[in-house]
């Protein structure tokens, strides 16, 4: 098997590009972290309500309160499964939950949201709260040379509460911690927002085992899409060689037909029509060869999926910088579904979006295979506009896929794909 | 054929469009224009008043059936004109749809009918006399499709390919040449048709398109 080299513009280590990344890594986790608190204050206000309901109920009062608790302790999990779902860990939705009392103490996926609950209005609430804390002190810190000699004496300085700037090199020391909070950023919110989501990955998510139906529910879902991808792709098919080489094959008929006549009338006249019914022979092959290309494309078994977008890369109209960090092979249906979004996306963005550059990112890693296309055109894509975007949507419900497309007016447009390897 | 007919193409693939117009060209005939759209061919029909124009099915915008819809439209401006229909395959609605408004001077044909350039060029002549020209694919599809029809079990095999040769648009002498029968026979056999498919001589439409149209139109309620 061939080995998969990072395919890059340059070989060399690329810092301004990494830096980039971490600083992008880091940003999705700040935006993690900070959106876990709007689930975790809610989850104090829940577990407070649970605690009352539950002293309480030794008098009877708490036996009313269980229901609507009940029903706010699952409308807050379902919020957490939701915006799990969207920052890209995939949390299935259980089964629903009982809401009567005597059910739902013996209900597992109950049980399993309490526990969550009491991980989330802690630790989750305080990492949350570390994650708005951290980007306010690294400003206030960083930018402290600026404003500190506007503040009155003796004011705290720094965001830890103690030591005074007296002087400059004390006011600059304090920017020396503000770059302290920075590196602390880069380095540990992604492993934070891991943390955070942690409890409600595992707790919140169906348990496999009990969970059965709801995942052939789904299943059946995306196996229909996955039919209606096929039955689009075969109408794609039929057109092509339709109005490709059965043309170009009649047209050989044809000719050959006014050949024969010709022969039969003046041979001399013949050779410049069966010229022309031989030129049309190989066009049909041409386009035949064009057409399985378009099926499964013969590059992306020769060369792997580096090789064959880094070729996309080559032909698009937009320039295009590709980055493939793929050390696993995926599955061979995944890598042309990969291939086809990459190369829609490419004539979308030469089509639509007026872009002067077009990035592309694969990291095929741990079983998923990720893939980001950004362009810098004028955005506002629209995905009900075209039939690009829902075509690509529906590829990927074939394989358990999804995509997020963010285009706001004025740009950058970015789609995102993710979908299992399928390995 | 008569060297003067006036010819106009209409077909979207430009090499098979130019095949043609040579084939013909070489047979002494008149293309006096040819189009790649419906549109095109319409306003090309109403500038040049030819005698015969031969469409493509599948045209742009849609590449659906827009070659038969400019069938319709040429012969609701000019019902004398002969219109021949070229297909890369041949759907039994759309021969339905053609012949709905009269059968005579209409033609419906695979377009790989036109490498056997003397059978071709008799069908076209046929048209272009008011006559039919059906492929018989899209007979042979009517029969498949109209197996349960109870008139239709009545025929006799012999009846049924005496039908189908009169859906190509064959005429008697033709259809008795096919079938190595003497034309007797085949009169024969064609009011017997007409009785079992209950066409009485009373009509006043000709009774073998009618006979034609008659499945053409029960294939269509079918499907």
């Amino acid at each position: 098997m061939a080995t998969h080299p990072r395919t890059d513009d340059d070989r060399k280590p690329d810092v301004p590009a990494l830096a980039l990344r971490s600083s992008k890594a880091a940003g999705t986790a700040l935006r993690q972290l900070v959106g876990g608190v709007g689930t975790a204050i809610p989850a104090v206000g829940v577990l407070v309500l649970v605690v009352i309901a539950a002293v309480t109920s030794v008098v009877g009062v708490g036996l009313l309160l269980a229901p609507l608790v009940l029903a706010a302790l699952h409308a807050l999990a379902g919020r957490e499964r939701r915006r799990l779902t969207r920052a890209g860990f995939e949390v299935l939705d259980p089964e629903p939950p009982p809401t009567r009392l005597r059910l739902a103490v013996a209900d597992p996926v109950t049980r399993r949201e309490l526990r969550w609950l009491v991980r989330h209005a802690t630790l989750g609430l305080l990492l949350g709260l570390l994650g708005i804390w951290l980007p306010v002190s690294a400003v206030r810190d960083l930018a402290f040379p600026l404003y500190w000699r506007f503040f009155p004496q003796d004011t705290t300085a720094t965001s830890l509460g103690f030591g005074v700037a007296h002087s400059w090199p004390e006011a600059l020391a304090v920017t020396l911690l503000g770059i302290a909070w920075v590196a602390i950023i880069v380095g540990l919110t992604p492993g934070m927002a891991r943390v955070q989501a942690n409890p409600g990955r595992r707790l919140l998510a169906a348990d496999p085992g009990t969970d059965l139906s709801l995942r052939i529910a789904e299943l059946t879902a995306t196996r229909a899409a996955a039919l209606d991808a096929h039955a689009a792709e075969l109408r794609r098919i039929e057109r092509a060689l339709h109005d490709g080489s059965q043309n170009r094959i009649v047209t050989v008929t044809v000719l050959l037909g006014a050949a024969r006549r010709q022969v039969a009338r003046d041979p001399s006249g013949a050779g410049e029509i069966l010229e022309r019914a031989q030129s049309a022979a190989e066009q049909a092959l041409a386009e035949l060869r064009s057409i399985s290309r378009s099926i499964l494309p013969p590059v992306l078994q020769d060369r792997g999926l580096a090789g064959a977008l880094s070729g996309l890369a080559a032909e698009s109209a937009v320039p295009c910088r590709i980055e493939v960090d793929a050390p696993e092979r995926c599955a061979a249906s995944v890598e042309a579904t990969a291939y086809f979004v990459v190369a829609e996306a490419l004539t979308n963005v030469a089509k639509h979006s007026g872009a002067g550059r077009v990035a592309v990112a694969v990291r095929a890693r741990g079983g998923r295979l990720r893939l980001t296309v950004t362009d810098d055109g004028r955005g506002g894509a629209d995905e009900s506009g075209g039939s690009g975007i829902t075509g690509i949507r529906r590829r990927l419900a074939a394989h358990d896929g999804t995509l997020r497309l963010a285009s706001p007016p004025g740009g950058p447009t970015t789609l995102e794909v993710d979908l299992p390897s399928g390995t | 054929m008569e060297p003067d007919v006036r010819i106009v193409i209409a077909e979207d693939d430009p090499l098979l469009r130019e095949g043609l117009a040579l084939l013909l060209r070489a047979e002494g005939l008149d293309v006096v224009a040819t189009a790649g759209t419906a549109d095109e061919v319409l306003a090309a029909i109403d500038r040049h008043r030819p005698d015969v124009a031969i469409l493509d099915v599948r045209m742009p915008p849609s590449h659906t059936d827009e070659g038969i819809r400019a069938a319709v439209e040429a012969r609701r401006r000019r019902p004398d004109l002969a219109v021949l229909v070229l297909s890369a395959y041949v759907e039994q609605s759309f021969a339905s749809e053609l012949l709905a408004g009269g059968a005579g001077g209409l033609g419906y044909l695979l377009k790989e009918r036109v490498g056997r350039v003397e059978e071709f060029l008799t069908a076209l002549e046929r048209v272009v006399d008011g006559g039919t020209a059906i492929d018989p694919e899209v007979v042979a599809q009517l029969f498949t499709r109209t197996r349960q029809d109870t008139r239709l079990e009545r025929l006799s095999p012999r009846e049924r390919d005496v039908l189908a040769l009169m859906a190509e648009g064959l005429g008697n002498t033709a259809v008795a040449e096919r079938l190595f029968v003497t034309e007797g026979a085949v009169h024969k056999h064609i009011r017997s048709i007409f009785g079992k498919l209950e066409l009485s001589p009373a009509d006043r439409v000709d009774r073998r398109v009618a006979a034609v149209l008659h499945y053409l139109e029960d294939a269509r309620r079918r499907s």
